[in-house]
């Protein structure tokens, strides 16, 4: 008798390979430009200086996504030691860790690429901009940069408001304003740097395509609601990187890309095909960043049934039209599109009614129970794996309250696995296998309990 | 008053050592219990019994120096100093162009930047097992081996594995998996020798390294653990004939030192009442 | 009934039982504002009345209740205050303020609300770099915060209180200077763990009662004879918070008085005054943002130059330090943060970078917040000194 090969438990996406392939796209862009001479500046993922410094002609390169590749490729380690060597703590983000070892290590090469560099590398930058958006501890991430390079460092500042506070009148346009202000004094300091002058005609064309991108995957997602999930979460993982950092610098192939993802996802849901190659058991959203040293891991859940179906990071906004026609100062324009009223998305989101309910929660308590978990109710999911992040405070704090309001509002039980963005060591991949091995029984009891209180899934 | 004798006590976690030293600087006893938890306080047996081999009294000695993790708890010290200047000095007694001195012992990791015999910089583990002796107890002791043996076993090694996992449980875990999947035991024990040994490698690393390097401590005398050192580092390193017993010289030679300075001053020396009792571990 | 105790002892008194002054006063009907952290102004609650009362964790006490709410990778000092609050020690509080201190503080906010529930609670979002736009943007939140208290409390904020209670705080600061004047001599005149006693104690009851109490500790300290002794090493200590004496209690049992920090449970909230400007805010924005130096504040020299110089940033971020190791005779500086802290843990390099290219000898310290595990440490300081003396 013979049997077949089994086919391995994810089932992969064609369309996400060449979306990988675009970051890759990102270093060689990189190195090129600095050999030719062009300028090259590592930024860091965030809102705002992506399409400003494509549109100023700036390479633009991210070494938070090279670490996560570094950490991918099995090489992060040799880079992590360096940066504990140079008297930097180890709890420091592992993102950030990997920079400074590969930084050190640049220095000690004279500024040349380290050779044992994946994906050809990250070039000496002319420039660092930083970020506070998310997490604001990478202000010093990149000032900490300063004993390895001659690159001044731009800080992007952003509002970050408490949810009540954000309601309070006049609150939006003076954040609104404190934006546009913050952005025009990057965009003069860019200026002096580079010694041209923006061209707002092409931030029209490097902003307004994030949005063509985001509308795209807002709809892949959209199709993720099907049962089964047609998309697993590793090729969420695999192409967001693209919408990430070339959406700006290349948004035309970018928004090719995911077009034809989303023709691929279709087609699966019109057929009944999953995302996983094994029935459906369960139906999980990912909470937090992944682990990029262990995406393999994915697989092993996934022989279980288990289907990650949506995911709590980088989800894209709705997609909405905005009247921008009252505002010619392209500046304000940018900022508009993006930094919207918090009542507005809620109600977009939401709908009107439950929208209303939750303002009133935040004006009551200062905060919400039900806000962020839409996509959990959406997408029927049946259990959430938390993903606590050793060396990630901004990512991990507030976790196990979203634990508790999961279970007090949704009745949907969830899963902590610890480990690290880049940091193997923190990873225990086999007691996170036991776990997960208990949780089914919890998400089984709790498919019970909604069932008792009438809740659709 | 004629000087004579000096006695340094290192009451450390897992072991206590006491060396007496004459004035010129030679050995005349030296002693190393095996101190568990439990007989932790009885330094003075082990005092007692390096004078009885010494053929002194307590009398004779004209400075007690106590260091060591137990230092502040001796009774019959005179002074304490951290185990971090005498295991410097002590090492530059065996070694003079020591650079840099990694010290293994039961429950830390030391890296000492040293030079002529004085401590310019250090940099110490975290409390954790892991990269310690007490890390190869707790994983020979699973395999039903003894500790000794493990250096020996580790050399037949032609192919060591990764023990990747920073936490003494997960990595026993890991041993044992790897054990099972049929990876020969000297590939496993060289790999955990390796863990080890990286460990301490990339502690140092901050200090700079410079030869030469000089490893102590119980587990140097390990020589599994020596060589994976050496492969981490890049260089040769030395390892004492006792490796147990630097930070024990050191703090009777820095115990000279000491005396013979205020001497030198013309002052009187300071020594504390003699009382060669329990050490008060557990208040 | 006895007199009641003044000075260092009752200085003591109150950092043994801080909340119970403040309990005194809530009996009166006055009301009692937590805050978190050094950002929020005071100088607003004292305006209308309100006793700022800082929230603190305890070192002492297992963290038991805060696990279930926030991941023990975070910041053990924001998790035993959340912890503390769970275990209801805060409930006598009417309000909270917290700011943008660091994530881990917004979300602490944002946890607290959801569990502690105190009936009060404003977060100020504290910008994170000196930009131009960023003082404008802390106006504008100081207003809004201004308003809430205003909501809070039923009256108006007259600027008339609130230039009478920058004055006042502004005493408290020169005050808390003058003490610090009192550890320049060798041996000073009062201890590290004395000093933590006196400032947690002020930042435990009214702004006027901590004047009173700082100027009888001022004027014991100078006439006592019993201070502390001449020890072979006067450290200057920098880090984030302690809100305990066992680190410096630990570090004064060995041969060494801790002689001047820059820790927010000591110098850094008191070192700078207030302006009285022509608009009251301005003056208040401007200090909160700029002269506090924590190193949650991005700080560089001149931001809008394109050009870059690493000695000379260092210099703007931290000579301050230099003249406190120059002022107060310092040989050695502790760099001491808890575990977890981000934005303390990325300056310890670049600090030790500037202090080494003084010639000043440094040492960086980790713990986790907690007593027990302050005792490994013994060691390494013991070990520095024995390097530097």
């Amino acid at each position: 008798m013979t049997t077949e090969a089994k086919p391995r438990a994810l089932n992969r996406l064609q369309s996400m390979y060449a979306l990988r392939a675009e970051v890759d796209k990102m270093y060689e862009g990189g190195v090129e430009a600095s050999e030719e001479g062009r300028p090259v500046a590592w930024v860091m993922l965030e809102g705002w200086s992506n399409a400003i410094l494509n549109a100023m002609g700036v390479n633009t390169v991210f070494p938070e996504n090279y670490s996560s590749l570094c950490a991918a490729q099995g090489v992060a380690t040799p880079f992590l030691e360096r940066s504990e060597a140079e008297g930097y703590p180890t709890h420091l983000c592992g993102y950030a860790r990997t920079c400074v070892g590969y930084s050190s290590r640049m220095v000690e090469l004279d500024g040349k690429i380290p050779p044992e560099a994946p994906a050809g590398g990250m070039p000496k930058p002319i420039l660092l901009v930083a970020s506070g958006e998310v997490c604001d501890a990478r202000f010093k991430w990149f000032q900490s940069l300063g004993r390895f390079f001659d690159a001044p460092v731009w800080t992007i500042e952003s509002p970050y408001p408490g949810l009540r506070e954000r309601l309070t009148e006049g609150a939006h346009e003076r954040n609104v304003n404190f934006l546009i202000n913050e952005l025009k004094a990057f965009v003069a300091f860019l200026e002096k740097l580079l010694g041209k002058k923006m061209d707002w005609d092409a931030l029209e064309h490097t902003g307004g395509g994030t949005n063509e991108i985001n509308r795209w995957r807002w709809e892949i997602n959209e199709l993720r609601k099907a049962r089964p999930g047609p998309m697993n979460t590793r090729d969420f993982w695999s192409a967001v990187t693209a919408a990430l950092f070339r959406g700006a610098a290349n948004p035309d192939v970018i928004t090719k890309g995911f077009e034809r993802m989303y023709d691929e996802v279709k087609e699966r849901v019109n057929n009944g095909i999953a995302g996983i190659n094994r029935p459906e058991k369960y139906r999980l959203s990912f909470e937090g960043l992944p682990p990029w040293h262990s995406l393999g891991f994915l697989e092993q859940l996934a022989e279980r049934g288990w289907n990650f179906v949506i995911e709590s990071a980088y989800r894209p906004p709705r997609p909405i039209t905005i009247d921008l026609s009252k505002y010619s100062d392209p500046m304000e324009r940018y900022v508009r599109r993006r930094y919207r009223r918090l009542e507005d998305s809620l109600e977009e989101d939401y709908g009107p009614e439950e929208a209303g309910l939750i303002i009133d929660e935040i004006l009551c308590d200062g905060v919400s129970r039900r806000m962020g978990l839409r996509h959990i109710r959406d997408y029927q999911v049946d259990g959430v794996v938390l993903h606590v992040l050793l060396t990630c405070r901004s990512t991990s704090a507030g976790l196990n309250l979203l634990q508790h309001r999961l279970l007090d509002v949704l009745k949907v039980p969830s899963l902590v696995i610890e480990g690290d963005i880049i940091d193997v060591s923190a990873f225990n991949p086999a007691e996170a296998l036991r776990n997960a091995e208990t949780f089914e029984e919890t998400m089984d009891h709790y498919r019970k309990v909604r069932k008792e209180l009438g809740m659709p899934w | 008053m004629v000087l004579i004798y000096f006695a340094g006590i290192d009451l450390g976690s897992t072991m206590t050592k006491v060396v007496i030293v004459d004035e010129d600087d030679q050995t005349k006893a030296s002693v190393v219990y095996h101190t568990g938890a439990e007989h932790r306080r009885l330094a003075n047996r082990v005092m007692e019994e390096s004078l009885a081999k010494a053929n002194l009294s307590i009398d004779d000695i004209s400075f007690v120096m106590a260091t060591g993790y137990g230092r502040i708890n001796v009774p019959f010290a005179d002074r304490q100093i951290t185990e971090l200047s005498c295991h410097a000095r002590g090492v530059a007694s065996f070694f003079p162009h020591v650079r840099l001195a990694i010290d293994i012992g039961g429950q830390d990791a030391k890296g000492l930047k040293t030079r002529d015999g004085k401590l310019l910089d250090f940099v110490m583990s975290d409390k954790c097992a892991a990269g310690t002796g007490r890390f190869l107890e707790v994983i020979s002791a699973a395999l039903g081996l003894k500790i000794e043996d493990l250096g020996d076993i580790s050399l037949r090694s032609t192919q060591k594995v990764s023990v990747s996992s920073t936490c003494t449980v997960f990595a026993q875990q890991e041993v044992v998996n790897h054990l099972s999947e049929g990876v020969p035991l000297e590939d496993v024990i060289a790999g955990l020798h390796d863990a080890i040994a990286g460990r301490s490698a990339r502690m140092v690393n901050r200090l700079k390294v410079e030869p030469d390097v000089v490893f102590t401590g119980g587990v140097a005398k390990n020589v599994g653990v020596v060589k994976a050192l050496e492969e981490n580092l890049g260089c040769p390193v030395l390892v004492p004939e006792e490796p147990l017993l630097s930070g024990a010289i050191g703090a009777a030679l820095l115990g000279k030192e000491h005396v013979l300075k205020a001497l030198a001053r013309g002052e009187t020396i300071q020594t504390g009442k003699r009382r060669l009792e329990e050490a008060t571990f557990f208040k | 009934m006895a007199e009641p105790s003044k000075g260092l002892l009752r200085a003591q008194e109150i950092y043994q039982d801080r909340s119970q002054r403040a309990l005194e006063l809530r009996e009166q009907g006055k009301k009692i504002m937590g805050y978190l952290c050094i950002y929020p102004v005071l100088e607003m609650m004292t305006a209308l009345d309100i006793v700022p009362y800082r929230i603190f964790g305890d070192m002492r006490e297992p963290i038991t209740r805060a696990d279930a709410y926030m991941p023990s990778v975070n910041c053990p000092f924001l998790r035993s205050c959340l912890d503390l609050g769970l275990k209801e020690k805060y409930d006598f509080l009417d309000g909270i303020v917290t700011s943008h201190i660091c994530d881990v503080g917004s979300s602490l906010s944002g946890i607290w609300n959801y569990t502690v529930r105190t009936p009060f609670s404003h977060h100020i979002d504290t910008p994170h770099t000196l930009h131009e736009t960023s003082l404008k943007q802390e106006r504008g939140l100081l207003e809004d915060y201004r308003k809430a208290l205003e909501d809070f409390t039923g009256h108006k904020m007259t600027t008339e209180n609130l230039k009478k209670a920058i004055r006042v705080h502004n005493e408290q600061r020169a005050l808390v200077r003058e003490l610090y004047e009192l550890k320049k001599p060798d041996p000073p005149l009062i201890s590290g763990v004395e000093t933590i006693r006196v400032i947690k104690a002020i930042q435990s009851i009214p702004v006027d009662e901590g004047n009173e109490l700082l100027r009888d500790v001022i004027s014991e300290v100078k006439e006592r004879g019993d201070g502390p002794q001449t020890k072979s090493a006067r450290l200057l200590l920098w880090g984030s918070i302690l809100d305990d004496t066992a680190l410096p209690e630990m570090i004064e049992g060995l041969d060494a008085n801790v002689v001047m920090d820059d820790t927010c449970v000591g110098s850094r909230p008191y070192f700078n005054d207030v302006e009285v400007t022509g608009d009251v805010i301005d003056g208040l924005a401007r200090h909160y943002l700029m002269d506090i130096k924590c190193p949650r504040t991005f700080r560089t020299r001149d931001y809008n130059d394109v050009r870059k110089d690493y000695m000379k940033d260092l210099e703007v971020r931290f000579s301050y330090l230099s003249d406190y190791a120059r002022d107060w005779k310092t040989n050695g500086v502790i760099l001491e943060s808890v575990r977890y802290c981000d934005t303390h843990g990325y300056d310890v390099p670049g600090l030790r970078d500037y202090l080494d290219n003084l010639g000043i000898p440094s040492i960086y310290l980790e713990h986790d917040y907690t007593e027990g595990a302050l005792a490994p440490l013994r060691t390494r300081v013991q070990g520095f000194l024995e390097i530097i003396s």
